[in-house]
């Protein structure tokens, strides 16, 4: 069967903030380079050909988009300055918004303003919605869940979490339909017993454990000390978000067995609370670090920063400090005028950023291993 | 590697002849060794001298274990050493080295040598050196003669060393045999026109006519067409000065006909050449009212009559449908084109180029033809100059843009063309859609093998040069055509615009694909190589021809049918009809010897007595 070339995806595309793809002669260079493209492997250099001639239904049914984490060793040694590295993340964010079918993935990514905009408006709407139901509270210590009924919270988070995953299931039914449309001949036939492998693979090993990051992606060159290192700042922030989403639920947990009212007064080191000062200081570390290395463009892999890049970033931030903060100030002897404020932004911000999971950077995390499942499964 | 995968930047003629092999000297004789001559043309060959009274010298060479270790070299100078008239034999580790010319250059001054053997390797190597051994010492040159006991013995016995020395032994008996009866021979020395024919106006015989004049050589420039210029004359901006063609051949016109030695001859054609090389009469036709036929004295003819377009078969890559042209067609459309492009009144808004239509073809041209990728690059770019908007697919087996033609390729690209690579045996398939417009099929290797369509407004058929139809011409001048039907130069690398035909010369497109720059450069390396020759007034030619015995023969004809040169002619001697054969004309290739009933021809340097006494040589050791 015949694909249409279709030249108008090219424009597309740099809205997205791919480069100059045309600049590339498909050497394959970056094939060669890049650790994870294995023998037979042809990403990076198959997906900007895909781009080139506008094979759009190639390009976003190639899982081979989400193996990359991004280390730029390909974008170094192009000898035509074509920078397959940056085009490899544009055509991520490019699936994104094409996997999502309201539009507003496309909107968020390709417009600054539209984003700006857009994410202060709905964390304001849910601050404001919050404030609606609140209740005056006592002045003497900081009590949220007076403040703001934590069965409300509860609820809020509930729905917002429901509408993620709805969205974010639309988006990976997108995806899987396109990647199964285009079967690889030749590839071995899918078993009960190489699924569960792929499935442990995909999560476990390159997810959870980062194993691939770490080993493969590390940079030669990089003489940094290991907490210093690209993976390690992902690992602690992914591991930092995931640790602080862990103690919320158990903390609702808690209150949905009667152990613990949600806002009871607990020391420091009860597990739960101990389990979010730790991931908090985590993910605040490594947001950091990600902040000031793409303001910086320290390295070579921070060099370009679209408004994906920035949404996420700082509303991971936002959630992760001001909840740090208010956790601080619970241990205070009086209860600072900034605390209930500060609370309100720091639930929305939590709750946009979950809404928005699948609009943006942050739907690598259903997307990727996903991807990895299927190319582990062809083998 | 086959021809036609040949580096183009490395292959300066039309591909894959066989040739001679790379020699060290640019002047090599293609024969072999050449003793022996007859007196006065006459044969004969052992009049006049004893052969047993002869004094040689044979030298049996090591080449450092290239040949002794296979073959007995001592063995071989004691089987030879008490042959009549060897005055010296001895084993040498180097023949060629300047010790070993040292000692042959004692040994015949000492020994008062006369005849000169050296037993070494193939005399396509080194028969030039020894000769100059001989004449540095006061022999004449053709008193030597070399056995090539390296690769006929050395190298290709090696599992028998017994049967490699035997065989040695025998060839270098034979070689004595031979030298018994080798005379001293001189080369004939021919006076010189100092004019030159140059066929084809374009942009190489028009640049060649100035490097003619300049150099102080009359010219007589016959050109086909009415108007000079050929192809170039009709081209706009070229790659990769950007210069017009019509501009560059104005210019050229210009300075031709500032020199008054340069005769022009427009809508005109050589219609006959007589004459040998330094003294051709050539006829010119000139299509006046009435035709009028013009004879020219000329020392040297410069061919430079360039190529023809490849014109693709109806039906091949879409060749008949509407919007399917070719690259020369192309050319003249964009040349043409102001402010757009159009193609026949339409709009064109994307266009697709089919690379090495009618080249490198398994069943057809197996040629690169060398120029159509870069010159299609450029044209990529001057349509994006015009209209960047416009979508171009190059549609491409290799590209091939050698030496700085790479940059257009680049520019080519950057200014937003797509390269599409296709696999060899499956060209892309030009079709009329739905819609009535043109599609194009193509499988891009570069993407794994994806089947692409590409609707396009038109598609261009990159096509390559092909041999010009001169039969005639041909006929006339004795060409000689390699495979690929371009005229055939001698050697690629150090004879590149000689043929086989003496003082006719090759330029140009003629001779094989180039592009303008290529073809100006051969132009004026035939310039070059006619002077050379011309300037000094007369040349020396080999004196390895054939000679006729006029009381042997009687005039049947039969050796006048035989020579490819036209070196023979009728002469009345002594009221006797008898065959003559120029000196000049013969190229010695020996054809006519075995046709003549009476035996009465023979040729210098293999004549039967040599040959005769070579064989018995050779078969005493066999017999042995």
């Amino acid at each position: 069967m015949s694909t249409r070339v279709d030249r108008n995806i090219y424009p597309e595309l740099q809205r997205f903030g791919a480069t100059d793809i045309s600049a590339c002669f498909n050497c394959g260079v970056c094939s060669a380079i890049c650790p994870l493209s294995a023998d037979g492997a042809s990403f990076p250099r198959r997906m900007s050909r895909y781009a080139q001639l506008g094979l759009r239904d190639q390009l976003l049914s190639s899982p081979e988009l989400w193996s990359c984490y991004g280390c730029s060793e390909c974008t170094e040694s192009c000898p035509t300055q074509a920078d397959p590295a940056s085009f490899m993340a544009a055509a991520r964010r490019y699936a994104v918004a094409s996997y999502d079918r309201t539009h507003l993935a496309y909107l968020l990514a390709t417009s600054r303003v539209f984003a700006g905009v857009f994410v202060v408006a709905l964390v304001g709407l849910l601050a404001a919605f919050m404030y609606s139901v609140h209740r005056p509270a006592d002045g003497s210590t900081l009590a949220f869940f007076e403040f703001i009924p934590s069965d409300f919270v509860h609820n809020l988070g509930v729905v917002a979490m429901a509408v993620m995953g709805t969205a974010a299931l639309i988006g990976l039914f997108e995806m899987v339909r396109r990647v199964l449309r285009r079967p690889r001949p030749g590839a071995p036939k899918a078993t009960l017993r190489k699924g569960a492998d792929a499935a442990v693979y995909a999560v476990g090993t390159e997810a959870l454990a980062q194993t691939r990051f770490r080993k493969d992606c590390a940079d030669a060159t990089e003489s940094r000390p290991w907490y210093s290192q690209r993976w390690f700042i992902h690992f602690a922030t992914m591991w930092g978000f995931l640790g602080l989403l862990g103690a919320t639920m158990l903390d609702y947990g808690l209150e949905l067995l009667g152990v613990k009212a949600t806002g009871t007064a607990v020391p420091i080191w009860y597990p739960v609370r101990l389990l979010g000062t730790l991931a908090g200081a985590a993910l605040i570390y490594g947001t950091t670090v990600l902040i000031v290395r793409r303001l910086r463009k320290s390295d070579r892999s921070s060099l370009h920063s679209t408004t994906s890049d920035w949404t996420f970033l700082t509303m991971l931030w936002v959630a992760g400090v001001t909840g740090f903060v208010l956790e601080l100030a619970l241990y205070l002897p009086t209860a600072p005028a900034w605390g209930y404020p500060m609370f309100l932004v720091h639930v929305a911000v939590a709750m946009a950023l979950v809404l928005l999971v699948p609009f943006g950077k942050f739907a690598h995390v259903f997307y990727r291993p996903v991807a990895l499942f299927a190319l582990r499964l062809r083998g | 590697m086959s021809e036609h995968e040949q580096d183009p930047a490395l292959a300066p003629a039309s591909a894959g002849r066989g040739g001679a092999e790379d020699a060290p000297r640019a002047h090599l004789d293609v024969r072999e060794q050449a003793p022996e001559s007859a007196n006065e043309g006459m044969r004969r060959p052992s009049e006049g001298r004893d052969a047993a009274a002869r004094r040689i010298g044979v030298y049996v060479c090591h080449c450092g274990g290239n040949i002794s270790d296979y073959v007995d070299v001592q063995a071989v100078v004691d089987a030879v050493k008490g042959e009549p008239g060897v005055i010296v034999a001895r084993t040498t580790m180097f023949a060629c080295s300047d010790a070993g010319q040292q000692q042959m250059e004692q040994d015949i001054a000492e020994q008062n040598l006369d005849g000169l053997v050296v037993a070494s390797c193939s005399p396509k190597l080194h028969v030039v050196t020894f000769r100059g051994v001989a004449k540095r010492s006061g022999m004449n040159p053709y008193e030597y003669s070399q056995a090539n006991i390296r690769e006929q013995c050395s190298w290709t016995h090696t599992d028998d060393h017994e049967g490699a020395t035997r065989k040695a032994i025998g060839l270098v008996r034979g070689v004595i045999a031979r030298t018994r009866l080798t005379e001293a021979l001189d080369p004939l020395v021919v006076e010189t026109t100092q004019k030159a024919l140059i066929i084809g106006g374009g942009v190489t015989g028009l640049r060649a006519a100035i490097g003619m004049a300049d150099i102080g050589l009359g010219v007589f420039l016959v050109e086909r067409e009415p108007e000079l210029g050929g192809w170039v004359g009709k081209f706009g901006p070229m790659f990769p000065h950007e210069r017009e063609g019509r501009e560059l051949i104005a210019h050229l016109v210009e300075e031709v006909r500032k020199r008054p030695a340069i005769k022009i001859f427009a809508g005109a054609e050589v219609v006959s050449k007589a004459g040998s090389f330094g003294n051709y009469q050539v006829g010119i036709r000139v299509s006046a009212d009435p035709p009028e036929t013009i004879s020219a004295e000329v020392g040297s003819i410069v061919v430079a009559t360039g190529f023809d377009s490849y014109q693709p078969a109806e039906g091949e890559s879409g060749t008949g449908l509407d919007g399917v042209i070719t690259l020369p067609e192309f050319k003249d459309v964009i040349d043409n084109s102001k402010d757009n492009l159009r193609y026949n009144g339409r709009p064109v808004r994307s266009l697709a180029y089919i690379y090495c239509v009618g080249s490198r073809q398994p069943d057809g041209n197996q040629y690169c033809s060398r120029f159509c990728c870069s010159a299609t690059a450029h044209i990529s770019i001057k349509v994006s100059e015009l209209d960047p908007k416009v979508r171009q697919y190059h549609l491409y087996r290799d590209i091939r843009t050698y030496g700085n033609f790479e940059l257009l390729y680049t520019e080519a690209r950057k200014q937003g063309a797509v390269y599409v690579k296709f696999p060899d045996d499956a060209p892309p398939v030009i079709s009329v859609d739905k819609s009535g417009g043109l599609a194009v099929t193509v499988r891009d290797l570069l993407s794994g093998d994806e089947e692409l369509e590409i609707p396009v407004d038109l598609v261009v058929l990159v096509t390559g040069m092909v041999p010009r139809k001169n039969e005639e011409m041909v006929g006339i001048l004795k060409l000689p055509l390699g495979r690929d039907g371009f005229f055939n130069e001698i050697h690629p690398k150090l004879r590149p615009v000689e043929t086989m035909v003496d003082g006719v010369l090759i330029a140009g497109a003629c001779q094989g694909p180039k592009c303008s720059a290529e073809s100006v450069a051969s132009g004026l390396a035939a310039v070059t190589q006619s002077a050379s020759v011309l300037k000094k007034g007369f040349a020396e030619l080999d004196p390895l021809v054939a000679t006729v015995d006029p009381d042997a023969c009687t005039w049947c004809g039969k050796c006048l049918t035989a020579c490819p040169y036209g070196a023979i002619a009728q002469l009345s001697l002594n009221g006797r009809e008898v065959a003559t054969i120029s000196e000049a004309g013969c190229k010695g290739c020996g054809g006519c010897v075995p046709m003549c009933p009476e035996n009465a021809i023979d040729l210098r340097g293999y004549t039967d007595g040599q040959i005769t006494a070579m064989i018995d040589g050779l078969l005493q050791e066999a017999m042995a």
